[in-house]
């Protein structure tokens, strides 16, 4: 098969995404993002092509992931992936689009940088973030405004050890030192002990790796213990995203994180895409949503640029460009097909309604390692 | 500094297991007398917290939602009992898994279409905010709340079991319905008396873990293995042996990361096969009740 | 008295002795012939039904071996999902590493699955009833933390042996004498032909006299134990027959999916293969392979709508209240009935008997 979508009119994106259970405000949000650019704001059209969608529930299951993506690509002849949320789903399509070659994967969450490591693809372009990205730049901060030791807290599998590895691959690098790390079980929801464990360690910050529900469970008992008057938490920025954050409420107060979209940022280009989804949404758009809205200007780019949807063409016209994201800077690096973007650090204050995340400081056009990926 | 880390664990692994109990009883109450596996329980855990979500929302009144809620999944628990896992006794209570699990999957997707998926949590009231001191170290005053809150409703629920004529019946009907049927107490209302009661404790359990923890859809599923390997533990049916194998694995979940952080749910298992290997039915369970 | 007087006794009320009677075997033919025509069919036609038939008979095959196991021996496992998981695991990391030869592949699923259901049997079968599925819940549920957490490369110390929650993936097709069977169709076909090679092994063990004698445990383990069976290895020698077919199932499965991931270990495995044995109709041999059609079928059906648990959750509490011996019981009915009036005073009959159950 080479390229070619379901008519020579059309441009067809099969979003593969958990539509339900804990995951699915995830995908919502994301094909919130994705409809808001080419439904709302390009009227349904791509270059005079109707933009046309399929969707599925991928759930939290890699297998069911693959099978998707094979319905997909095989039979529904899509142009552009959209997805997933896992990164363990992740890992299951890439085989299945990198074999077929016949569509663009625009990566909108799942961040293991593995995906780029092992045998990377051309087709694979990540409009979310990897690993590296949200963890090790935060060490230089840490360290320098913080505390030059640190213990690690972490959710225990994949993406939270590699998050914990590369931030203490870092912050070791530059001379902080590592007290302990504590990993506890993916979905735990009593985490006082393992508070007990990070407070004997004595260290005087905490990064963690937690997401979700883990998220929520970790922060308000870390602030109910009282370990926030002791400890300075910092984190992955997934720990205190807009997603979590009213849950965890003033408990969050004072922390930390690193994360390359803030709905809060002041920018005209971000204000402009909050207006935007907010008069449409009716709320907030969260880190998933700006993904989603970056692969609908991706797409909108590869087809304008391609003239067409053939899939080898619409890789050469995004690999090295940049979007016009919401987020600040973003380019497709040429060797990886990751982002090169802006990251920013932000500390929860008080807000008129409960707590929000303020930038302080914006590290620009983070790259980090390539992992032997030259495409 | 060691001692004191003792004695903190020691109550966090109490304090966990006496929780535990709330959500626990009411599976192994209705396992006991109906023979009933119910699936849902820790959908009726979960539907306590976000009932209590929408009560907290509406009323503003975090007490208001403490009694209300419950009470609301105690109705929604009585619904369910009587139209539909009424119909099923007699049967092959092998059903009561299909059906049940139709239940859990259904309010999973239920409360996802009714509140989103988003993690949510209900705000701790301000009168029970911050902490006490309890001379060797300090502990968050609402965990101390809700660990009264289930030391008496443990303690009531043992006497109420003991020593009241429901609790008379309760038992004459685990040990025997057909008898006490016949001696004019109508069976299938005790039934459903002890489905909503076990209800109301999931709901409140529901609601207390709701404040103390995140609320989402997710929470359900996470609670219902540890609740059966608690009950399994103990010993169906057995009210004692879900307090005590509550306990046990409430010590587990408060000790085990300090030797292995990463492999508590692994411990729990390993226990719950260690103590069935040893005794088949449990601690406290009746070998030849199945 | 032998075990044959005491389940025929039992089984005297039941007009057939003999596990799927003459018509139901024709029925069954009919059912494969029509398998058979529908893969040429599905080419023209849609080509990715035949992805979904596919993925209906390696569930069907694994229905098939929890029936065998629940419905004939009467022991309740509630941790399949460990042998599938083992097979499929197996099978991921031959093919990743050694072969991937169907004739070495599978038949090594089968092993594994085999090896880890005589050791969880062997430990679980002195528990009883519920207990039994909770303890063969447990071990299964230690499988899957142990390949979540990859405790296999720890000890090994190697980086991954089962990739944990990413688990294993690409896992390429598996080839049949030197044929790759990568095509939709001949995955459908060696799925189709294992599926029924199966069946009718079962069915020959079911019919033989150690199938009797699982059949008399079912009924009444105590008075097997008396005549002088060993009732506990009975119960092993089932559970190992059945994990071995589980085994293969996750074998089959893998090579499809090109994934091994922990969700094949996981309790809701577990728990949906029960669903679709008891939805189907247990003890029946084609009421289960039914019931996994259905439920791959609603599920796929389903999961384009948002929350589309919600549906699912109502068909099995429907299903349950009014159709109990699930869709082997409303076929029967079917077939007893065929006049259309008379189902539905049946089903009238039905709604009346349950109101009567509720309000009584």
């Amino acid at each position: 098969m080479g390229g070619g979508g379901g008519g020579s009119d059309s441009v067809k994106l099969g979003f593969v995404l958990p539509f339900s259970g804990t995951y699915s405000f995830l995908g919502e949000s994301i094909v919130n993002g994705v409809k808001l650019r080419l439904d709302q704001q390009l009227d349904g059209e791509i270059d005079g092509r109707t933009v046309e969608y399929v969707r599925q529930d991928t759930g939290a299951d890699p297998s069911t992931g693959a099978s998707i993506t094979q319905e997909f690509l095989q039979s529904e002849n899509v142009d552009f992936i959209v997805g997933p949320v896992s990164s363990a789903v992740a890992g299951a399509m890439k085989p299945e689009i990198a074999g077929t070659g016949s569509a663009i994967w625009l990566n909108a969450n799942a961040g293991n940088y593995k995906l780029v490591q092992d045998n990377c693809t051309k087709y694979h372009f990540r409009t979310s973030f990897n690993t590296w990205q949200t963890s090790a730049p935060l060490a230089s901060f840490v360290k320098n405004n913080v505390s030059d030791n640190v213990v690690l807290s972490y959710a225990n599998y994949t993406f939270g050890q590699q998050s914990k590895n590369l931030f203490r691959e870092e912050f070791e690098s530059i001379g902080g030192t590592v007290v302990s790390e504590i990993g506890a079980p993916l979905g735990t929801s009593d985490y006082s002990s393992f508070l007990q464990e990070i407070e004997n360690s004595g260290a005087d910050a905490v990064f963690s790796f937690f997401a979700g529900s883990d998220a929520v469970n970790y922060i308000k008992q870390f602030s109910s213990f009282g370990l926030n008057e002791t400890m300075t938490q910092t984190g992955s920025g997934f720990l205190l995203s807009a997603d979590t954050l009213q849950a965890q409420g003033k408990a969050a107060l004072g922390m930390y994180s690193l994360l390359h979209y803030t709905p809060t940022k002041q920018s005209d280009r971000n204000q402009e895409f909050v207006d935007a989804y907010s008069g449409q949404f009716d709320a907030t758009p969260n880190v998933y949503a700006c993904q989603g809205y970056d692969s609908g200007l991706a797409a909108e780019m590869a087809v304008k640029e391609a003239g067409g949807t053939d899939a080898d063409t619409m890789v050469d016209s995004l690999s090295g460009k940049e979007l016009d994201s919401p987020r600040g800077y973003f380019k497709f690096r040429s060797s990886t097909h990751d982002p090169i973007m802006d990251m920013d650090i932000r500390q929860v204050v008080e807000a008129n309604e409960g707590v929000r995340n303020e930038v302080v400081e914006t590290l620009s056009k983070v790259e980090g390692p390539t992992w032997g990926c030259s495409l | 500094m060691v001692f004191e880390g003792i004695a903190k664990t020691a109550l966090l692994g109490f304090e966990m297991g006496m929780t535990l109990v709330l959500v626990t009883v009411g599976l192994t109450l209705i396992f006991g007398m109906m023979d009933v596996i119910n699936f849902a329980h820790g959908s009726l855990y979960m539907l306590g917290a976000y009932f209590g979500l929408a009560v907290v929302g509406v009323t503003g009144n975090w007490w208001a939602a403490l009694l209300v809620a419950p009470l609301l999944v105690g109705l929604l628990g009585g619904l369910i009992e009587y139209f539909s896992i009424r119909p099923l006794y007699g049967r092959n209570p092998l059903y009561h898994i299909l059906l049940t699990f139709g239940f859990a999957i259904m309010l999973h997707g239920l409360v996802t279409e009714i509140w989103g998926g988003q993690v949510q949590n209900i705000s701790t009231p301000a009168v029970l905010d911050g902490s006490v001191d309890l001379v060797l170290f300090s502990y968050p005053l609402f965990r101390l709340f809700v660990l009264g809150v289930s030391i008496a409703v443990t303690a009531a629920l043992w006497l109420a079991i003991r020593q009241s004529d429901f609790g008379i019946v309760m038992r004459a009907s685990a040990h025997d319905s057909e008898m006490v049927d016949a001696l004019g107490t109508d069976v299938n209302r005790v039934f459903t008396a002890v489905f909503v009661l076990g209800a109301v404790l999931a709901g409140l359990a529901g609601v207390l873990l709701g404040t103390a923890r995140a609320v989402d859809p997710g929470m359900a599923a996470s609670v219902i293995i540890q609740a059966f390997a608690i009950v399994v533990i103990g010993g169906l049916g057995s009210y004692r042996g879900a307090v005590v194998g509550a306990f046990i694995v409430g010590m587990l979940n408060a000790f085990g990361p300090m030797f292995a952080p990463q492999f508590t749910d692994a411990l729990l298992y390993l226990l719950m096969a260690a103590v069935l290997l040893v005794k088949p039915a449990g601690l406290f369970g009746n070998p030849e009740a199945t | 008295m032998g075990v044959r007087d005491l389940v025929g006794r039992r089984f005297s009320a039941h007009a057939q002795t003999d596990v799927l009677s003459g018509r139901v075997r024709l029925g069954l033919f009919g059912a494969g012939v029509v398998a058979v025509l529908f893969a040429p069919v599905a080419q023209v036609v849609h080509p990715f039904w035949m992805d979904l038939v596919t993925h209906m008979f390696i569930f069907a095959l694994f229905a098939l071996s929890l029936d065998f196991v629940f419905g004939y021996a009467g022991l309740l496992s509630f941790g399949h999902a460990a042998m599938f998981g083992a097979g499929g695991y197996a099978a991921a990391l031959l093919i990743q590493n050694v072969t991937a030869s169907a004739l070495l592949v599978l038949p090594a699923a089968i092993v594994v699955g085999a090896v880890v259901a005589a050791i969880i049997g062997w430990l679980s079968v002195s528990a009883r009833g519920i207990y039994f599925a909770m303890l063969t819940l447990a071990f299964a549920q230690l499988f899957y933390t142990i390949a979540f957490n990859d405790i296999p490369a720890m000890l090994l110390g190697v980086e991954a042996v089962t990739n944990g929650d990413n688990g294993l993936v690409g896992i390429t097709s598996l080839t049949l004498f030197g044929m790759d069977t990568g095509s939709l169709m001949s995955y459908y076909y060696l799925s189709l032909a294992i599926l029924a090679g199966m069946l009718a092994v079962v069915t020959r063990l079911a019919n033989s006299p150690f199938g009797r004698v699982l059949q008399a445990i079912r009924e009444n383990e105590d008075r097997v134990a008396f005549i002088g069976y060993n009732v506990d290895r009975y119960k092993i020698v089932a559970f190992t027959i059945s994990g071995a077919m589980a085994g293969l199932a996750g074998g089959l499965w893998v090579p499809f999916n090109s994934t091994a991931t922990t969700s094949m270990l996981h309790w809701t495995t577990s728990g949906e293969l029960i669903v679709m044995t008891l939805l189907g109709g247990m003890g029946t041999l084609w009421g289960p392979i039914a019931g996994a059609f259905l439920v791959v079928f609603l599920e796929d059906s389903l999961s384009a709508i948002g929350n589309w648990e919600i549906y699912l959750g109502i068909v099995y509490i429907v299903i349950v209240i009014f159709a109990p011996r699930g869709l082997a019981g409303i076929f029967q009915t079917v077939r007893k009935n065929p006049h259309p009036k008379v189902l539905l005073r049946r089903a009238g009959d039905a709604l009346t008997t349950y109101r009567e159950k509720v309000f009584q």
